[in-house]
């Protein structure tokens, strides 16, 4: 499927990697397909920050990342029901992310742990919810991302 | 805005299959009731509006601050 990206130009995305929405991301119901990109140009990881692109509008696109490289005990709890039009979910077809909201101060940069993107990878079916648990709309990520790289040992 | 007047104990139905009920009246507290299908979400509307200001916050990274980002990547 081909669509226009503000980031990225022209893009093709293959149909059974578009990811749909039925109810879009909170506050943007009308778009509900998304394709998941990693800037490969630049060398980026799976695990690093990647882009959740709109098919429907170019410039809508929110970086995105999973959750456990900032919070390694991340375990929110989620309504089962809202969770049911995707399809059954197992521990293998679950896949997490939380958008990243950067500041021109990369130590205010923050992810959204309070509504997380959870996406079956069989049926392709997403959805972004609000968590019941008292996890922050922004939770700074600086420390966290230097922490374990220093654990890494690569500081 | 429909508005309509319900007393304590009153309710209204939405669509077949939601029902708001008023509980409670305490000075300018209300305590309503939702009677909707589970999968419908029901969210406190300030909460909802924190969510839907943090997408639009998240969107403008894209056109704002891509430096920060990068150096972010880097770290990762």
């Amino acid at each position: 499927m081909k669509a226009e990206s503000r980031l990225f130009g022209n893009i093709d995305i293959d149909e059974e990697k578009i990811i749909t929405l039925e109810g879009g991301m909170i506050g943007l119901p009308d778009f509900q397909r998304f394709a998941l990109i990693f800037d490969e140009e630049k060398g980026q990881k799976e695990s690093s920050i990647m882009w959740f692109q709109s098919m429907d509008d170019p410039g809508t696109a929110f970086p995105v990342m999973h959750p456990n490289l900032v919070k390694p005990d991340y375990n929110p709890t989620v309504n089962d029901e809202l969770l049911a039009p995707l399809g059954t979910l197992t521990e293998e077809n679950t896949y997490v992310l939380v958008t990243v909201t950067a500041t021109a101060d990369v130590k205010e940069t923050s992810v959204n742990l309070k509504a997380p993107i959870v996406i079956n990878t069989d049926t392709r079916k997403g959805c972004q919810m609000i968590v019941e648990d008292d996890y922050p709309v922004k939770y700074r990520i600086y420390e966290a991302v230097k922490g374990r790289k220093k654990e890494a040992g690569e500081s | 805005m429909l508005a309509l007047t319900r007393k304590k104990g009153e309710s209204l139905v939405i669509n077949n299959n939601i029902e708001v009920t008023v509980l409670e009246i305490r000075g300018d507290q209300v305590k309503i009731g939702i009677t909707a299908p589970k999968e419908v979400p029901v969210y406190r509307k300030e909460v909802y509006l924190q969510i839907q200001n943090e997408n639009k916050a998240a969107l403008n990274t894209e056109t704002l601050n891509t430096e920060t980002l990068e150096a972010l990547k880097g770290l990762l």
